[in-house]
C-alpha cells in the first residue's frame, strides 16, 4: 500500500499531464468544428463496428418483426403499383399522344435501402446510425426516408466507408423547408426537444392558413428531399404577437421508435443544381 | 523575489497580447506563423515544479486559445511543451550550473540555449499543427508549416532574447 502510494506520489506529474491532456482534448473536440468532425468520423468507425457485430446478432432475433414490416411495406408498395398500373392503362385506352416519356433522361431520385444499427432519440441531440457509407454511395446531405410508416426521417450528416450518422428530425440541428399541402409559402421545419410526436413548421406567413389536418409536405427545395412528401398534420397554429409569421405545431407521421428500415435519397441532379446556384452566387 | 514575479506576470500578459495582436496575423506564403508566447516558458526559473510549469503552460495556451477561436489547441500543445522543458533542460544544459538559475543565451550559452529552447519549440509546433490539421493526409504541408513556422518562432524568441539580456547588462 506504501508502494502504491509512493509510486502515485513518485509520478503525480504524470497524472497531472495526462488530467490536462485529458482537458485540452475534451475542450478541442467540443469546441472545433473541424476537429469534432475527424473525432466523430473515427468514433463512427469503430462504434459502428462494434454495433454491426451485437446488430448482426440481434437481427436473427427480430427477423420474425421485421419481415413482417417488409410485408407491410410490400403491400403499400404492391396497392401503388396496381394504382399507377390502372392510371396508365387508362392513358393507353384514351391514346394520348401527348404523353411523352424520355428514355435519355436518368430518373432524379435513387433510392439506397439502408438498416437502422443504432439510434439514440431520447435525449435532445439526437443520432442515428446506419449501415451503408460512402461505399454504397452514401454522402453527407442525402435525406433519409422511413419505409414502413411513410414519411421523413433525417439527413445523413457524415459518412465513412460502411456507416452513415443521420440528424433525424428529433434533433434541433434539423432543419428542412417544408410547405402546407396545396400551398406554395414554404418554411422551416425544426423540432422543440420537448416531445417527440410534434415538430414546429416556423417562418410562414401570416395570410396562410394553416388548419387542424392539413398536411405538411416537403417543398423541394432544397434538393435533398423530392417534393410532396407527407411529414405530418397540423396540430394547431400559433401566432406571434409582434410577427409577421406563424409557427405551426406538427403532428409527425413519422415514429422514429418504432422503424428499422429506411430509404436513403439520392439526389442525381442535386450537384447540377447547387453548382449553378453557386456560379450565380446564389448560395449563402 | 516578488518583483521577478510582477515582471513575469507582465511577460505572461503581453506575450499574449503580442501574439494574439501581431503574430497571429502574419501567415508568411501562407504558411509559417510565429508562436512567440512559448517564450514565457522557456524563461521560468530552472528550480520550479513540473506541475507549477505545466499548469502555467496549460493556462497560457488556454489565454491564447479564447482570443483566436481554437480552444484547447494551443493549450495542449503548450501543456506538451511545459511538460517536455524539464527534459530538454536536463538534456541539453550544461553540467555545471548553479540551482537555480533562469535559462538564457546568457547563462547557458548560444549553443546550448538554441538546443533548449529548439527542441521545446519544434515539439509544440509539431503537435499545435498535426492537431490543426489532425490527418496526415497532405504531409509535405504539414511539414512546411511546422519547418516555416518554427524558423520564423526561433527568430523572434532569440531576438527577444538579446533584448532581454541587453536589459539585464543595465
Amino acid at each position: 500500500m506504501r508502494n502504491l502510494i509512493n509510486f502515485i506520489v513518485k509520478n503525480i506529474h504524470w497524472l497531472f499531464f495526462l488530467f490536462l491532456i485529458f482537458i485540452s482534448t475534451l475542450l478541442i473536440v467540443n469546441n472545433n468544428e473541424y476537429q469534432r468532425s475527424k473525432y466523430l468520423s473515427l468514433e463512427n468507425e469503430i462504434v459502428g463496428k462494434i454495433y454491426a457485430i451485437t446488430n448482426n446478432i440481434s437481427s436473427y432475433v427480430g427477423l420474425r418483426s421485421t419481415n413482417e414490416e417488409l410485408m407491410r411495406y410490400i403491400a403499400t408498395l404492391e396497392s401503388r403499383v396496381q394504382f399507377i398500373e390502372s392510371q396508365l392503362k387508362e392513358v393507353e385506352l384514351r391514346n394520348d399522344s401527348t404523353l411523352f416519356l424520355p428514355d435519355s433522361v436518368g430518373l432524379p431520385y435513387d433510392f439506397i435501402p439502408a438498416r437502422i444499427i443504432n439510434k439514440n432519440i431520447t435525449g435532445v441531440e439526437n443520432f442515428i446510425t446506419l449501415n451503408k457509407g460512402s461505399r454504397h454511395g452514401v454522402k453527407a446531405d442525402m435525406g433519409v426516408l422511413g419505409t414502413s410508416s411513410y414519411g421523413v426521417v433525417g439527413i445523413v450528416l457524415s459518412a465513412n466507408a460502411n456507416f452513415s450518422t443521420v440528424i433525424p428530425v428529433l434533433n434541433p440541428k434539423f432543419k428542412l423547408s417544408c410547405k402546407i399541402k396545396n400551398s406554395a409559402y414554404s418554411g422551416p421545419l425544426v423540432w422543440d426537444h420537448q416531445d417527440i410526436r410534434y415538430a414546429i413548421l416556423e417562418e410562414l406567413p401570416r395570410h396562410v392558413e394553416a388548419n387542424p389536418g392539413d398536411t405538411v409536405v416537403t417543398s423541394g427545395y432544397s434538393a435533398i428531399f423530392p417534393e410532396g412528401i407527407a411529414i405530418g398534420t397540423v396540430e394547431s397554429s400559433k401566432k406571434e404577437k409582434n410577427d409577421n409569421f406563424n409557427s405551426v405545431k406538427i403532428k409527425l407521421f413519422i415514429n422514429l421508435g418504432d422503424i428499422n428500415h429506411v430509404l436513403i435519397v439520392k439526389n442525381n441532379y442535386r450537384d447540377e443544381q447547387l453548382n449553378l446556384e453557386k456560379r450565380n452566387g446564389n448560395v449563402n | 523575489m516578488s518583483i521577478k514575479w510582477v515582471g513575469k506576470i507582465v511577460l505572461f500578459f503581453f506575450l499574449i497580447l503580442l501574439q494574439v495582436w501581431v503574430f497571429n496575423r502574419i501567415h508568411l506564403f501562407g504558411m509559417a506563423t510565429p508562436l512567440v508566447y512559448l517564450y514565457f516558458i522557456l524563461c521560468l526559473p530552472s528550480s520550479m515544479n513540473r506541475n507549477p510549469v505545466m499548469f502555467l503552460s496549460f493556462v497560457l495556451g488556454l489565454f491564447i486559445d479564447a482570443f483566436s477561436y481554437t480552444l484547447g489547441m494551443y493549450a495542449i500543445a503548450a501543456t506538451i511543451a511545459g511538460f517536455s522543458r524539464i527534459y530538454s533542460l536536463n538534456l541539453f544544459v550544461p553540467r555545471d550550473m548553479p540551482n537555480e538559475y533562469i535559462p538564457s543565451v546568457k547563462s547557458l550559452g548560444f549553443a546550448s540555449y538554441f538546443k533548449y529552447a529548439g527542441s521545446i519549440v519544434l515539439l509544440h509546433h509539431m503537435v499545435y499543427f498535426f492537431v490543426e490539421s489532425l490527418s496526415l493526409f497532405d504531409p509535405v504541408g504539414l511539414f512546411l508549416r511546422i519547418a516555416g513556422s518554427f524558423f520564423l518562432s526561433m527568430i523572434v524568441i532569440l531576438a527577444f532574447e538579446s533584448i532581454n539580456s541587453d536589459i539585464f547588462k543595465k
